[in-house]
């Protein structure tokens, strides 16, 4: 398929709330950023990547959406709004479309609103049931940026905000947009915490991937939003591809032959070969399973010198919105002038020797860059849902 | 306006199942049903134990749909607007009553539930998504099916659209409680007869129609309507049959 533009992109983790902040920590590793949750059920306390900056409040016009997910949402648009507003005015509200992708959508409301019944035997007159609806996210961003195109949610658990951004193009490919909102967030709330918990998939400590003691993950927070156009120029969406295991629901296929699948599929659709990669993105999220399925993913497409990092030990698995967060962070990176700064693999350096030695990118590393750079990043989700994306600098 | 065919369609809902009885009901609508779940003899038992009331209707829509040369080969895109409701409801209570989940009920709870389970058991390595866009979702889920038919026209998109009842916790606070139901639909580029035309609707008329915008495409495929609106005001598809480029005159009606 085509490549359509990544023309602007609105950020929010734990490394911060701009793209600028955002981009400072990624390259020093900052891992200063994480707090503590405490998991509702057990009491059992955990990092977690939460966003540090009071987030902007939602109009009244909108309080049936309020809810921390969809304020996180706002916070991100927020960054890129006179660029959408600019589109609206060039193409036509009807012109513009949002795929937004989340796994948790408003279900903390839905939590707090779930304990009232208890309490009370009646839910509160404020809760909403769109907080509970995958397609919320999107729903709440069509009425708050007046967008009157095609509005759709996309949910595939950990690999949602990836598939979100080819959701995206091929309705540019369709002709029925001339411009896309789309990426994916995720919040904190007790459901994933404690569902994570108890399949026994969390660090006591910071998340520590490709290490011989890797102990789980780390859960986060955060949006990342692009607007998406046919433009050429800037950085792009050059390639992208999915996959599906068919294997297990909660657990990866070992050998890693979706993920490889997807991979190809990638740099097929792309027109690259992988040796014209700069960079891998891992999912990396520090589980036995998925370090051990990705490392043989990885020698196997791109052998073992492509420089490679997961993100997650410095901003935490954001689930749905990770995809789209590791895709911003590669568009921060490709965006950046001068030499490619590459963000570091933090972690014990202890690598686990059951793993392909891939080549981890070390503190302070750069990539040579060629005629302009191009990245991959990874998403595997439950369901055995796969997908891998091609950022780079597009021909002017 | 996006052309394509629907080479099968079969649908699920308590007490309708087969073509006879959804043809009946095409005829004379009623509506759907809230409690009951098909049988799902084709699926592994301990795979069919884990599975949902949704996840149950789509895979026996799925199933019924595709034929199963196809099965591997298609790409799938599932569309619900509230998913594995009753799962996910279940477990608010659970963390009400301050109780852990079960990691089977957590593992099945995301959206991608049913096209997870699909692709598992019809081993199915290939593209999927699964979508929800509120009251608009059978439309939307279309779109993202029509787009994966459109960037890879020579393969069907298997495209499997449904909802469970609203479960009681919450059926008072919602208003859009239609039923139990499942559709799927292998599209296509090629085949037999008038493509049909999808397109946005951006007037502002409101569309009232009865029963779940999945169902009220599956009538209008039945009876061979013209032209069929859904969704909600200026945010809403049309659909139309393609002019057949040249119909063979005086075709006697055998009906």
């Amino acid at each position: 398929m085509s490549a359509c533009r990544l023309e602007e992109l609105g950020l929010v983790t734990a490394l911060g709330s701009s793209a600028r902040a955002n981009l400072e920590r990624l390259i020093a590793g900052d891992q200063s950023r994480f707090g503590v949750t405490r998991d509702h059920v057990s009491g059992v306390e955990r990092p977690f990547g939460a966003v540090h900056e009071p987030l902007p409040e939602i109009s009244s016009r909108l309080a049936r959406y309020d809810c921390r997910n969809n304020r996180l949402a706002l916070a991100a648009v927020s960054q890129i709004r006179d660029a959408i507003e600019a589109e609206i005015e060039r193409s036509g509200a009807q012109r513009i479309a949002l795929v937004i992708g989340s796994s948790t959508a408003g279900v903390q409301a839905a939590e707090r609103a779930f304990e009232v019944r208890r309490e009370h035997g009646a839910l509160p007159d404020c809760f909403d049931l769109v907080q509970l609806e995958f397609g919320g996210p999107a729903e709440f961003l069509r009425e708050e940026l007046g967008i009157e195109g095609p509005c759709l949610g996309l949910s595939t658990a950990c690999s949602t905000g990836a598939k979100a951004l080819l959701s995206a193009r091929r309705l540019l490919e369709l002709g029925i947009c001339d411009a896309v909102v789309a990426g994916a967030v995720d919040s904190q709330c007790r459901l994933t915490a404690n569902g994570f918990e108890e399949l026994q998939a969390l660090a006591p400590t910071l998340t520590n991937p490709m290490s011989r003691n890797r102990a789980g993950l780390t859960l986060g927070e955060g949006a990342a939003l692009f607007l998406l156009t046919r433009d050429p120029g800037g950085v792009q969406l050059l390639g992208g591809g999915e996959s599906s295991d068919a294997h297990h629901i909660s657990a990866p296929e070992p050998s890693g032959s979706g993920a490889i699948r997807c991979l190809r599929a990638a740099l097929a659709d792309a027109g690259l070969e992988p040796s014209d990669i700069d960079y891998v993105n891992l999912h990396g999220t520090g589980t036995l399973q998925n370090d051990a399925m990705e490392s043989r993913a990885i020698a196997s497409v791109f052998g073992l010198d492509t420089p490679c990092s997961s993100t997650k030990p410095l901003v935490g698995h954001l689930l749905g919105a990770s995809g789209a967060v590791e895709a911003g962070f590669c568009w921060l990176l490709a965006s950046a002038p001068f030499q490619l700064p590459l963000p570091p693999h933090r972690f014990d350096g202890e690598r686990d020797p059951e793993l392909e030695p891939i080549s981890l990118v070390r503190a302070g590393q750069v990539a040579t860059r060629r005629d302009g750079s191009r990245l991959c990043t990874t998403s595997f989700g439950f369901g055995g849902s796969n997908c891998a994306l091609v950022i780079g600098a597009g021909a002017a | 306006m996006i052309s394509f065919h629907v080479r099968g369609s079969a649908a699920w809902s308590p007490g309708l199942e087969t073509a006879e009885q959804w043809a009946k009901w095409a005829h004379e609508p009623r509506a759907l049903e809230r409690e009951g779940r098909p049988e799902l003899l084709f699926v592994p038992p301990l795979m069919r134990r884990r599975c949902d009331q949704l996840s149950r209707m789509m895979l026996w829509a799925a199933h019924a749909c595709c034929p199963a040369e196809l099965l591997p080969e298609v790409n799938a895109v599932f569309a619900s607007r509230h998913g594995a409701f009753g799962t996910m409801v279940g477990m608010l209570e659970e963390l009400a009553g301050q109780r852990t989940l079960s990691p089977a009920a957590f593992s099945h709870s995301v959206h991608n539930t049913q096209a997870g389970l699909f692709s598992i058991w019809a081993r199915n390595p290939r593209v999927s998504s699964s979508v929800a866009a509120g009251a608009a979702t059978f439309g939307h889920g279309l779109l993202e099916a029509l787009g994966i038919l459109h960037a890879e026209p020579d393969r069907p998109v298997l495209y499997v659209c449904g909802d469970e009842a609203i479960p009681e916790p919450v059926r008072g606070i919602c208003d859009h409680d239609q039923g139990a139901f499942a559709l799927a639909l292998l599209l296509t580029t090629h085949g037999e007869g008038a493509p049909l035309d999808f397109a946005l609707d951006t007037s502002s008329d409101a569309r009232p129609l009865a029963y779940p915008d999945a169902l009220e495409f599956l009538r209008w495929l039945r009876l061979d309507g013209e032209e069929l609106r859904l969704g909600p005001p200026r945010a809403g598809f049309r659909f139309r049959r393609a002019p057949t480029p040249s119909p063979s005159a005086g075709t006697p009606d055998s009906c």
